[in-house]
């Protein structure tokens, strides 16, 4: 399989995925989009193998390397703070663990955040968007750092043939 | 954006003589050698110092030994490192 062949597989998986996304979401099984990811991300994984051109070397594997042991290294500390306040807010909120509605805490009221007319959002599920927040941080930071490395290691250094 | 400043003797190196010499462009040895020709530009520019392995690669493809293409600088100087 071409280079080339390969980043438009990678492409088609993207979008089939994101179809499959909003396809869970109006069905409300979020098990479908879980399976998918896997598949398609093992997908990827087994078609990369199957590429003849030579898409990475040395250099590049170090480029590879450095980034993203940065991004672990920041991401850990941000994922670490957030999850560790999220566990405290749940234990704050014994209803989320099905304890009787009589020991519920006045807040958030009925385990629900009020403010939106027909929207309410419970704890659990903005901790959900949050996290994926940090999940689109990290992908932002992989891609500063390997920007940063590629250009350390040379990716951008001009041609003198 | 990370990084310390350390004292090293950056490595020097002979490929483009030597690729000069065998009539090679910068794509030939890279395809010769099995890296990608940004790699090979890399080395040159000093940018990126070659494992021993592509290091050893290089220097048996043009037939000599590996200190006639790869030295270290006498001169020290601070550069950034990880």
């Amino acid at each position: 399989m071409k280079k080339n062949t390969f980043y438009l597989l990678v492409g088609c998986i993207a979008v089939v995925l994101l179809a499959i996304f909003w396809y869970s979401v109006d069905a409300e099984a979020p098990l479908i989009i879980e399976a998918a990811f896997a598949v398609g991300a093992i997908a990827i994984y087994l078609a990369r193998r199957k590429v003849t051109d030579l898409i990475e070397d040395e250099r590049s594997a170090r480029i590879t390397e450095k980034a993203a042991m940065r991004t672990m290294q920041v991401f850990w500390v941000v994922f670490c703070a957030f999850s560790i306040g999220a566990v405290i807010r749940l234990l704050d909120t014994p209803s989320s663990f099905g304890f009787p509605p009589t020991l519920r805490p006045s807040f958030p009221p009925s385990g629900v955040i009020q403010g939106i007319p027909g929207h309410a959002v419970s704890p659990l599920r903005s901790f959900g968007y949050i996290q994926l927040g940090l999940l689109c941080l990290m992908i932002f930071l992989y891609v500063g750092f390997r920007m940063y490395y590629a250009r350390k290691f040379g990716d951008f250094e001009t041609d003198e043939e | 954006m990370p990084g310390n400043s350390e004292t090293l003797r950056p490595m020097k190196n002979k490929i483009k003589v030597y690729r000069a010499m065998h009539d090679m462009t910068q794509e030939d040895l890279a395809i010769k050698i099995g890296v990608t020709r940004q790699t090979i530009l890399a080395i040159e520019k000093g940018k990126y110092v070659p494992s021993l392995d592509l290091a050893f690669r290089i220097a048996r493809h043009f037939g000599v030994a590996i200190e006639d293409v790869f030295t270290y600088d006498d001169e020290p100087r601070t550069v950034m490192v990880d």
